[in-house]
């Protein structure tokens, strides 16, 4: 499904917590490069900076050195307001915890990004109904978060983050939470999504689940790329 | 921002004041609290002034008098005003004006058998001074004057005892008349008033016009002052000024009631002070108890907030919705402040405060006058508004140090925590 259209494009990325001495280095050398419908996974061991990268390609973190080149925007000459537009128009992020508003219900959740981006109303309403209805949420619309399984939140944390054809969704630890049954369908569902509308998906996780569905597996070790291979579902 | 989103924005800020509804019923708590206590004791303090001032208003020369100019620096017999008939009638049309009286003042000594005590003799016009005074009221032996008495007078309770004199004694007056002349009058009391002022009791007399203009030696159209009651005594300022260019002769002067009775204008200005000064602490102490619970519900939502800016949200549209808050909050708290504080002055209306502080009424005194202590609040509905729009700009005040916390949310850090 990926072609060779460049969302992403990291260069000798660094990034160190703190400094001097007491420096923690995060991330060393990185080098890598997101394809336009892309369905990968970065694995490693816990501290290895799955998290942090994925923060750094979602616009979240800033770089100590290198470089971030996302859809030919340099990360590094924008202000943070700036950022904070790439990733309302271009970025759809799904969190470990969901991180739903409470007080909204699943479809003003789910609507709430494309309020954001300005969408008139007869669209944001077209858009979440289908979205809804393609990731069997229909008939949850007016639910709390609360009222609502794990499982269930989680989908609507991902309709949210689909919502408005993002080029790019980071997804972080999303099946943490959920059981394995429910891992299986969220993640049948985000590769459907990334077939039928060539979505492009970086997902960071420890689950094994989530690597079965990878199309490209990046192994981090201590903060370098150990590995990048092909999963073999796909080759 | 599109209108769209701030309704969104604005109806997330009130889901979430409901999400801890413990919170926000203490915080809206404190602000009826914060609101409602300084409502009420203003009701109560200033319908206590303004009772005050009206009453002294009445039984002296009004909240307007218009008197010699140097009447005020030394008030003797011989400063007085002619031509009031003409400013009188001119006065009685001015629709802002709802009655004056016509006072001539003597100072002079009473003697009788016992003794002789310094008093001030008040010429007044008896039909009048039922219709404006409460003096005639407290008359607790006798009867008060008429436009018939010639002779007759009515004393205080305690100059009647001082002088040993009751109801139909004689007493002698003596004082000079406008051309310094010693002259004297036979007096007989018709009636004895208390109004629970130590000073009045003890020193007023009063006598109808007509002979205390005899007394002075002074005509018809002379008075010593001329009292003015307007129909709203917080206007009265502007009305001095176009009276004084209109009406005002060579040597008279319309002065203030604060002017006139200066002890009473500055006792009520340092216990509004006082009051105000009390509820400034009290309002500091609520607003303290709603900045820290606006503050956790801030912080306890950082990782919100935080998933929030992740996903593309303006740090100014999160600013926007605490601030909303803190509107909804105010909204909803100061008018129930109010409705709180003014209800409860207007349940307390009636109440005689002795009751509560003990003693006596005569003790009750403002500036040598005395205090009805029987509650009867004030309700100014500009002066509540004011109140409770200082509270509410307070508690929007309170919101600024949160709305600055959200610009120093690292969206990391707070993800990692979770």
């Amino acid at each position: 499904m990926n072609s060779n259209q460049e969302i992403v494009s990291l260069k000798n990325v660094v990034k160190n917590y703190g400094s001097g001495q007491v420096a923690i280095k995060a991330l060393q050398d990185i080098d890598l490069k997101i394809y336009k419908g892309d369905f990968s996974v970065m694995m490693g061991p816990s501290g290895c900076g799955k998290s942090t990268l994925l923060n750094i390609i979602g616009g979240l973190d800033r770089v100590t050195s290198g470089s971030v080149i996302f859809n030919g925007k340099d990360f590094n000459l924008l202000t943070n307001k700036e950022l904070s537009l790439i990733r309302r128009n271009e970025i759809g992020f799904v969190f470990q915890n969901y991180n739903l508003l409470p007080v909204l219900t699943a479809y003003e959740n789910a609507e709430y990004v494309l309020m954001l981006q300005n969408i008139p109303i007869s669209q944001r309403k077209e858009k979440v109904m289908n979205l809804f209805k393609e990731m069997d949420l229909e008939g949850l619309e007016n639910r709390l978060p609360r009222e609502l399984s794990g499982g269930q939140q989680q989908r609507v944390a991902i309709a949210r983050a689909v919502v408005s054809n993002p080029l790019l969704v980071l997804a972080d630890e999303i099946t943490a939470n959920v059981d394995s049954k429910t891992a299986q369908s969220l993640l049948t569902l985000m590769e459907k999504l990334n077939k039928t509308n060539n979505t492009t998906f970086l997902f960071s996780t420890h689950d094994p689940i989530v690597k079965n569905f990878a199309r490209k597996v990046i192994l981090l070790k201590d903060g370098l790329i150990d590995k990048e291979e092909q999963a073999s579902k796909n080759i | 921002m599109s209108a769209k989103l701030l309704l969104l924005i604005i109806k997330i800020s009130w889901l979430s004041l409901w999400r801890n509804k413990r919170r926000t019923f203490i915080s809206l708590f404190s602000i009826i609290i914060g609101t409602g206590i300084p409502i009420f004791f203003v009701c109560i303090a200033w319908g206590f002034y303004a009772g005050l001032i009206d009453d002294v208003a009445r039984l002296m020369s009004g909240h307007i008098t218009y008197e010699h100019k140097d009447y005020r620096n030394s008030p003797s017999n011989d400063l007085w005003v002619g031509d009031t008939i003409k400013i009188n009638n001119t006065l009685t049309n001015n629709d802002n004006i709802l009655f004056t009286k016509q006072i001539v003042n003597l100072q002079g000594v009473a003697h009788t058998a016992k003794g002789s005590v310094g008093i001030s003799l008040m010429g007044i016009e008896p039909k009048k001074e039922i219709a404006i005074s409460f003096l005639p009221e407290n008359i607790i032996e006798g009867k008060y004057l008429s436009k018939v008495d010639e002779r007759l007078v009515v004393v205080g309770e305690k100059l009647a005892k001082n002088l040993n004199i009751a109801i139909g004694k004689k007493f002698v007056f003596t004082t000079n008349d406008i051309n310094g002349e010693l002259t004297e009058e036979l007096f007989r009391v018709k009636g004895i008033f208390k109004t629970g002022s130590k000073e009045i009791d003890g020193h007023l007399i009063q006598s109808n016009i007509a002979i205390a203009r005899k007394v002075a030696g002074l005509s018809n159209d002379e008075i010593s002052q001329l009292g003015i009651i307007v129909k709203n005594p917080d206007e009265h300022e502007v009305l001095i000024d176009e009276l004084q260019k209109s009406l005002a002769k060579n040597n008279g002067i319309f002065l203030s009631w604060q002017k006139i009775m200066p002890d009473v204008a500055t006792t009520i200005r340092m216990d509004r002070t006082a009051i105000t000064f009390f509820m400034i602490m009290l309002v500091v102490i609520v607003l303290f108890t709603m900045f820290s619970t606006i503050l956790m519900s801030t912080l306890e939502r950082k990782r919100e907030f935080a998933s929030l800016l992740a996903i593309g949200t303006q740090q100014i549209e999160l600013k926007v919705q605490i601030f909303f808050e803190t509107i909804f909050f105010g909204l909803i708290g100061c008018p129930l402040g109010a409705l709180v504080g003014v209800g409860v002055a207007k349940w307390t209306e009636g109440y005689d405060m002795l009751n509560v502080v003990g003693g006596k009424s005569e003790d009750m005194s403002v500036g040598g006058f005395g205090m009805d202590t029987v509650i009867t609040p004030l309700f100014s509905a500009p002066l509540i508004m004011q109140i409770c729009f200082f509270f509410f700009l307070a508690v929007q005040l309170l919101s600024f140090f949160p709305i600055h916390l959200i610009s120093k949310i690292s969206i990391t850090d707070e993800l990692r925590s979770a």
